[in-house]
């Protein structure tokens, strides 16, 4: 392996039962999932659980919080990992009353807990105690009932008088006592916000106080839609649509990989250097327009900036067109594969893709001299949206967003999968903490990947033809044993992309649980944001490059 | 010292002279017309600019075609969208404080085309030359501020009010760099009249083989220069000082409620303003209308089209300052900057002449 | 300063170059891929009623009726609401549904995207472009038969 490891000095491993020594009475049963020992625990121990975990043992990473319920209880996964040895996993699982589903909020040890647990309940109507906001988050206030709950009625009608649906800002309002500030309302429709999110900003002057991001808007059951899809086959062509950046295959590779860790699929080596280029033409093109709205919000609507993103970004596509099919909904990936080899002929395909490759630089030296070394931007952005590590681990802040405040964690080195690790690359981190570094990373991120889609070029063209097998022997039904779970992630485009899947038997999954890299981010946006500027508020945002379809879902 | 260029005579007088009318109808009919003439001219060249010109600028440096559907090069857009925008429906908000949300967009193209009145076009166009025409054009081109903050203020709309204040901040934070600067230029010329200041250009600086350059003030003073232009995009409100509209920042600014008719009464103020600022440029900085070969009125055109060229330019490739930043350029740079530049003139013209 | 200099300098390089990266497009039909997934052609004539695409879609797209002797009678196809992920041509045994590479479609209304058995019939080639050529080569990779449970629904 030829990727640097990151300093794992004072990172002690713990086998499961050095995990279960540490936790003593506090857990009382087992609960393994496929690649992470799960321990159960009582709902009133949440914080202290977590806190041994995170101070004496170091998983000081809560990627995600499932929530689900049973025939005979509610259940709330933690999964925690660590930043400084991603394969080190641990599954907390806190079984709540089926009356009355109450459980601790672990908003106390992680941040990132906030928006999970107001997520959890919801979703799936676990109530958390202590929690500091407890609120919907997806779904309006008004709604009835939690749509996963098991005994929820999908065809009860939501109908909301209209004095509940009233515009809550109709009257003047002022706050007491201070009427120095105002309350701001950026979005669901404003130009800068990259989609449907709606940020409740408190203004003293031009300066934020207070920050809100409001999402829920582009909610689309993503999930449930998943559990109504067979594993074979149904599931695949809806990743595509969380990230629908052009990150569709980095998508797909999450459901893939957590399938085929699940069924236990073997993926042939060509299949995983196809995937592995695949992914990373799509990490290129994604960074391409993240740069690009980025230079949007911080030069304004006319910025050439943004045409030559799009430009280079439309030069992926068509490569990912020639061997997909589809320039953003691919459905490429299948379970133990890829659906095509590369087109035929294959040299016109590599060579349009070493054209491109050999472009890049230039490319990239346009936006160094538009962006990079332009003044005004450094003045906009340089230590503008700070974000310290403490701050965005707490946050389970992963990606570029990570990578731009110094952590060190790409889960393509750190829990390797695909071809990455056979391959010569970097992992790009910048100690700036701020919009710039963000920038910066996402800029030498592109260089990176361009790097591996070089590499996968060569070793492509030099495959045996007789060796070329581009899709395992999977059945054409898959029905994992009831009751395996298991929680997986990839690096996306933008962070670590995770899934949790239970199986029950039969041939879809019983919960479907994606835990979106922008969902994480985006919490952070108040960190960075208040007492700034409005102007910053926005380029924070811009440089967190979250996609509103995976924040909802 | 030089002689004023076009004489005495302005437009209006000649104009009555051609009807063959005196006294105090002649002033009135011709004044009049003189001013429908120079006010449709500078809207002919916004409708131009807006809708095509624009487009087609901003489509060359992103590598785009732009309209080229409608007539040749796709000019005929200017007609398909002014019937668009001028069909559209008028909304006006819950709450909009009335007279002065009506009056904010009149003021705006109004206040722009007053001061096209005192600026010398060449080719003895020319509305008015008083005494103060330096000072005038300035007044007339600050009543923007005041179009700005009142349609800011009686949108009833938060991003209005920011838009507003923002340009209000903006306006007087780059004003008086701005007249200082243009001072300087007064101190060469020694007179703030508008011919003489451009005929006092007319001299020649150095010449270089055979090619004389012209004492035009950029030349003379490329620091003033400088200077003026940069207060200038930010008087105007261009990039990479576009805060008052800024639209991923506070959606439109000022003109965020503004639809269909008003909305383009904003609009072609904005690129009268443009325009006018170009027009002060070229007037006291570029010779005005001097150039070889090609008659006056067609190199003051020129000119400030070459502005407005430039500022899209701008708008192409530069990143927007934030507000307080922009505020301490104009506080702490820029005024120091041109009462540094106003001094040094000053001795420099003393000691020399 | 030299940055901002060297920013305006690259998109006037851009201008100067006379270069486009858009085409006009309805004159300038866009080059497709040979792979490109657009709308459906079905023949009825190959179809044998298998059901599986109608199966295999994952938002229920394609809906087929059948006579009690499990005669085929319609084959409606909502090109609107698919997504355009071609399990079915994957699915389909005897490439009875197939996706051209036509991607230009128009309706005023959203019904009009029902297309039945004749209206996917009449969906016209792409350039001319037969997809299967251009699929052929691997198509003994896309069905994977395993050996674990094959279900035939």
């Amino acid at each position: 392996m030829s990727v640097e490891l990151p300093d794992t000095t004072g990172v002690v491993e713990q086998s499961p039962e050095e995990i279960a020594d540490l936790l003593g009475d506090l857990a009382i049963g087992r609960d393994d999932h496929l690649n992470a020992p799960g321990f159960v625990i009582k709902p009133d121990t949440v914080v202290e659980t977590l806190r041994r975990l995170r101070d004496d043992a170091g998983f000081d990473h809560l990627s995600c919080v499932t929530a689900q319920e049973y025939e005979d209880r509610y259940e709330s996964i933690y999964h925690l990992t660590k930043y400084a040895d991603r394969t080190q996993e641990v599954s907390i699982v806190v079984p709540a009353d089926k009356e009355q589903p109450v459980s601790q909020s672990a908003n106390e040890v992680f941040r990132t807990a906030d928006w999970h647990e107001r997520e959890a309940y919801d979703l799936v109507g676990i109530e958390y105690d202590e929690h500091p906001d407890h609120r919907r988050i997806l779904l309006p206030e008004t709604w009835q009932g939690h749509p996963l709950g098991l005994d929820y009625d999908q065809d009860q009608p939501q109908v909301v008088p209209l004095r509940e649906h009233a515009n809550p800002l109709l009257e003047d309002q002022e706050a007491e006592g201070d009427s120095e500030t105002m309350f701001l309302n950026i979005g669901p429709h404003h130009p800068a916000t990259h989609g449907v999110l709606h940020i409740k900003t408190v203004l003293d002057g031009e300066q934020v106080v207070d920050l809100e991001p409001d999402i829920g808007y582009l909610h689309r059951c993503e999930e449930q839609m998943c559990q109504n899809g067979t594993y074979r086959y149904q599931i695949m062509p809806y990743p595509d649509r969380w990230d629908y950046i052009s990150a569709g295959l980095l998508n797909e590779w999450a459901y893939a990989r957590v399938a085929e860790d699940m069924a236990d699929i073997e993926v042939p080596e060509y299949a995983q250097v196809i995937r592995t280029m695949g992914a990373e033409l799509c990490r290129m093109a994604a960074h391409f327009l993240a740069l690009g709205t980025f230079a949007l919000d911080i030069y304004g609507d006319f910025t050439a900036l943004f045409m030559y993103s799009i430009r280079d970004r439309e030069r992926v596509q068509n490569i990912l067109e020639d061997l997909t099919g589809q320039r953003l909904m691919f459905n490429y990936f299948r379970l133990g594969g890829v659906v095509w080899d590369l087109p035929e002929p294959r040299e016109e395909f590599f060579e349009k893709t070493r054209d491109f490759l050999d472009e890049l630089p230039t490319a990239l030296e346009e936006y160094h001299d538009m962006m990079t070394s332009n003044e005004i931007l450094q003045l906009r952005t340089v230590d503008t949206g700070v974000l310290p590590p403490e701050v965005a681990k707490s946050y389970g802040a992963t990606g570029p967003v990570a990578r731009g405040s110094g952590i060190d964690y790409d889960l393509r080195r750190d829990d390797p999968y695909g071809y990455y690790e056979n391959l010569d690359w970097d992992v790009v981190t910048e100690d700036g903490c701020d919009n710039f570094s963000r920038l910066l990373v996402r800029m030498r991120e592109v260089e990176q990947s361009a790097r591996i889609v070089e590499q996968c070029v060569d070793l492509l063209e030099d495959w045996p033809e007789d060796e070329r097998t581009i899709q395992s022997n999977v059945p054409r039904t898959i029905k994992p044993d009831d009751d395996t779970e298991i929680y997986r992630a990839v690096e996306g485009a933008k962070g670590e992309l995770g899934i949790y899947m239970r199986a029950d038997g039969t041939d879809k999954p019983a919960r479907f649980k994606i835990r979106s890299p922008c969902f994480s981010n985006l919490q952070t946006l108040p960190e960075m944001s208040n007492g700034e500027y409005v102007p910053d508020a926005i380029a924070s945002l811009g440089s967190l490059d979250i996609v509103l379809g995976e924040v909802d879902r | 010292m030089a002689v004023p260029l076009q004489g005495e005579v302005m437009l209006p007088e000649r104009i009555a002279d051609l009807l063959g009318l005196g006294g105090i109808a002649g002033e009135v009919v011709g004044g009049l017309i003189g001013a429908l003439i120079v006010g449709n001219v500078m809207l002919a060249m916004t409708g131009v600019a807006g809708p095509w010109a624009k487009r087609k600028i901003t489509a060359a440096f992103t590598d785009r075609i732009a309209v080229d559907r409608i007539g040749p090069f796709g000019l005929l857009i200017i007609v398909a969208d002014s019937v668009r925008l001028l069909s559209k429906e008028l909304i006006i908000p819950e709450g909009a404080d009335r007279p002065s949300y009506d009056l904010a967009p009149i003021i705006l193209p109004a206040s722009a085309l007053l001061g096209f009145s005192v600026i010398p076009m060449g080719s003895g166009i020319q509305l008015a030359d008083p005494e103060a025409g330096l000072a005038l054009v300035f007044a007339f081109a600050s009543i923007a501020s005041v179009a700005l903050v009142t349609g800011g203020y009686a949108s009833n709309n938060k991003y209005s009010l920011m838009g507003g204040l923002r340009a209000v901040a903006q306006n007087i934070a780059y004003e008086i760099p701005l007249i200082v600067t243009a001072m300087s230029v007064v101190v060469f010329a020694g007179s703030l009249q508008m011919s003489t200041i451009v005929a006092e250009q007319t001299s020649t600086l150095i010449s270089i083989a055979g090619v004389s350059i012209p004492a035009w003030y950029a030349f003379v003073n490329p620091f003033a220069f400088v200077l003026f232009l940069v207060a200038n995009m930010a008087e105007i409100g261009r990039n990479p000082f576009d805060i008052p509209e800024a639209p991923t920042e506070i959606v439109a600014g000022y003109q965020t409620e503004y639809s269909s008719v008003y909305f383009v009464l904003f609009y072609l103020g904005e690129f009268l303003h443009v325009f006018l600022g170009g027009a002060i440029m070229a007037t006291i900085f570029l010779g005005g209308p001097a150039g070889p070969v090609l008659p006056g009125f067609v190199w003051f055109v020129i000119k400030i089209w070459a502005f407005f060229l430039f500022t899209q330019w701008c708008r192409s490739a530069i990143p927007r300052v934030r507000i307080d930043q922009l505020i301490e350029i104009g506080w702490k740079g820029m005024l120091v900057l041109s009462f540094a530049n106003l001094v040094l003139t000053a001795i420099i013209v003393g000691v020399i002449a | 300063m030299i940055g901002i200099l060297k920013g305006m300098a690259t998109t006037m390089k851009h201008a100067l170059d006379g270069k486009t990266f858009t085409v006009k497009y309805p004159e300038t039909a866009p080059e497709v891929s040979p792979r490109f997934r657009g709308v459906h052609k079905f023949s009825q004539e190959r179809c044998i009623w298998c059901r599986q695409c109608e199966n295999v879609c994952p938002n229920d797209t394609i809906q087929i009726v059948m006579d009690d002797q499990r005669n085929g009678e319609q084959y409606n196809l909502h090109i609107g609401q698919c997504i355009y992920c071609r399990l079915c041509e994957e699915v389909c045994p005897v490439d009875a549904i197939l996706l051209t590479q036509n991607f230009e479609f128009t309706a005023d209304t959203k019904d009009e995207f029902i297309y039945n058995k004749e209206q996917l019939k009449n969906v016209p080639w792409y350039k001319g472009i037969d997809p299967l050529n251009s699929r052929n080569p691997d198509r003994g990779a896309w069905i994977g038969e395993g050996d674990g449970e094959v279900d035939y629904q």
